[in-house]
């Protein structure tokens, strides 16, 4: 049951029809049996995963409350238990592939092993989850919660397939469902669940369709270098509006129960430098990579430059392995742990060159983010390191004419461009809008306005959905 | 033993206005506002620890412990040892 489909759609409204209409005391476990039955819709055979998880976390959990000298050590057990069905499931094939080819290298005779096998949806998120749990327990910001609230916090159906990652200390306290309802639960929830539905539908797969033609194994040859920039440019649009639309329902779908999820992105294309890319994208993994792996390591370093700086790569390199089990995820991820440690170099010449504190250079380095961005998605969308390769040179070093495209492409890839530019006063003015209306005040806004708009996002839903593909982060 | 909780107080204000390049007002965001980075946080650490002649073992620390002044108070009363 995809977000972008109309069982989930069903699904939704059915959900949060009978979890409003029951008594407080049963919306949890309603909640927990819809979570179940909505992931058994993707992946019934692995619906014990998530379940186990969280029997993990509990047993860990207890042990490091309880076993105060021993904490560390339950804390490290119960990581390992979590880790090991993600590794098992998601970087087996990579670690078996690398290993052969390794040894054919070394000339050693040639061995196989059963390297693909079926990969559960949201493995990488709830891993996470649970990671930082334990963490939080050992450092006592959590206490462990009852089981039954426990298996509700990983298997939360909002976010359980691609986020946003939450801490246990946001999500938790909201688990116990006693809000009363509110009229604008509905209003923001539908506002978020709707506007993702249309970026899905309408602005990621219609690009994608022209990505993915050229980027596929088939396509032939190198493309020429407007192409090769319009499409480093339109697949980075596709792979935000994508995720953006995927985390607006999640978020959306949270908020008609009442939830509050935390956000996920912050208008990213309009970052001045790589370091405020990561705090516009993906947030919530940023965060997580920041307070469990980022800080602890550098802080034991105390921040001296060579462990910060390969630091940096490393867990970017890390960053692009959690994305998927490919060399061209390590690739990106190194290459984004390359712009922050040349920013960071930049920031320690500034106090002693005027220059490099003017708007000139900050200009420099905002266009520096974007070509950086741009080059990077390359990477991470290219099927092979070769075709990743070929695209580069086009835009960068052999600059050939021509076109492949109609002229639709160009005009498309403009217009979304042209929207991500004015998306922080779009949403400065519908802020102002709903803050014209007051809290529970009616406006034309929101008697004509949003109903209006509400329709006409489900019609445009209805009328791409022939388009209807993978969200691209369900993969991760 | 540690210094008491005005000291604390006065030198987690000074020490957050010097990384943050600003003077910082009683329950201004530092961290989860942007305005400073993890990186900064750990210059703070170690500036705090300077100042106040204290050690804060930083392993079961997040950056968000040193959201505003007053966290940064209570983080260093519930972890910091005094300097041996």
């Amino acid at each position: 049951m995809p977000f972008n489909s109309l069982p989930y759609l069903g699904f939704l409204i059915v959900a949060v029809g009978v979890y409003w209409l029951l008594p407080p005391r049963f919306r949890g476990i309603f909640v927990l049996l819809a979570s179940l039955a909505f992931y058994a819709s993707w992946d019934v055979v692995f619906v014990w995963l998530p379940l186990m998880v969280a029997a993990v976390v509990y047993v860990s959990g207890r042990q490091i409350q309880s076993d105060v000298s021993g904490a560390k050590k339950w804390m490290w057990t119960g990581i390992v238990l979590v880790l090991a069905p993600l590794i098992l499931f998601k970087y087996r094939s990579f670690v078996v592939v690398n290993l052969i080819l390794l040894a054919k290298a070394m000339g050693a005779q040639p061995f196989s092993l059963v390297a693909a096998i079926a990969f559960p949806v949201g493995i990488s998120f709830y891993t996470f989850e649970a990671i930082a749990y334990l963490v939080d327990v050992r450092q006592r910001r959590v206490t462990m919660p009852k089981f039954i609230d426990l298996c509700l916090f990983f298997m939360f159906w909002p976010n359980i397939l691609s986020g946003p990652i939450v801490r246990a200390r946001e999500l938790t306290p909201q688990l116990n469902f006693r809000k009363p309802f509110e009229p604008r639960f509905f209003f923001e929830g539908f506002d978020r669940v709707i506007w993702g539905l249309v970026q899905k539908n309408v602005i990621a797969n219609m690009l994608g369709i022209w990505v993915d033609r050229s980027f596929s194994p088939r396509a032939a040859g190198s493309p020429s270098t407007i192409d090769g920039w319009f499409l480093a440019i339109a697949f980075g649009l596709q792979i935000y509006f994508d995720f953006a639309a995927y985390t607006n329902m999640a978020i959306g779908a949270a908020r008609l129960l009442g939830v509050t999820l935390p956000e996920n992105f912050r208008q990213p294309y309009h970052a001045a430098t790589p370091a405020e890319f990561w705090s516009r994208w993906h947030m919530t993994l940023s965060r997580w990579i920041r307070d469990y792996l980022f800080f602890p390591l550098n802080a034991k370093w105390q921040g001296a430059p060579v462990p910060l700086y390969l630091s940096l790569v490393g867990v970017m390199a890390l960053v692009g392995l959690w994305h998927g089990a490919g060399w061209n995820y390590v690739l990106w991820g190194c290459l984004h742990g390359m712009y922050l440690v040349a920013y960071l170099v930049f920031e320690s010449f500034k106090t002693e060159h005027a220059f490099l504190g003017s708007r000139p250079a900050a200009m420099i380095w905002r266009v520096l983010t974007l070509v950086g961005v741009s080059a990077a998605w390359v990477v991470f969308r290219a099927t092979t390191l070769s075709k990743a390769g070929a695209v580069l040179t086009s835009m960068f070093y052999r600059f050939a004419g021509g076109r492949a495209f109609g002229g639709e492409f160009y005009v498309f890839t403009f217009a979304v461009v042209l929207l991500c530019a004015a998306e922080p006063a779009i949403l400065q003015r519908l802020t102002e809008m709903e803050e014209e209306a007051g809290a529970d005040g009616l406006s034309l806004f929101r008697v004509v306005g949003r109903p209006i708009a509400y329709l006409v996002g489900l019609l445009l839903f209805l009328l791409f959905d022939e388009n209807r593909t993978q969200f691209i982060y369900s993969q991760f | 033993m540690l210094p008491d909780h005005a000291a604390i107080y006065d030198a987690a204000r000074e020490a957050a206005s010097q990384i943050a390049c600003r003077p910082i007002k009683e329950g201004q965001r530092l961290v989860t506002s942007g305005l400073i980075d993890s990186l900064s946080v750990l210059k703070l650490i170690s500036l705090l620890e300077k100042k106040l002649s204290v050690s804060i073992p930083p392993e079961t620390l997040q950056p968000e412990d040193f959201d505003d002044v007053d966290l940064i108070v209570e983080t260093i009363e519930r972890v910091a040892e005094p300097a041996s």
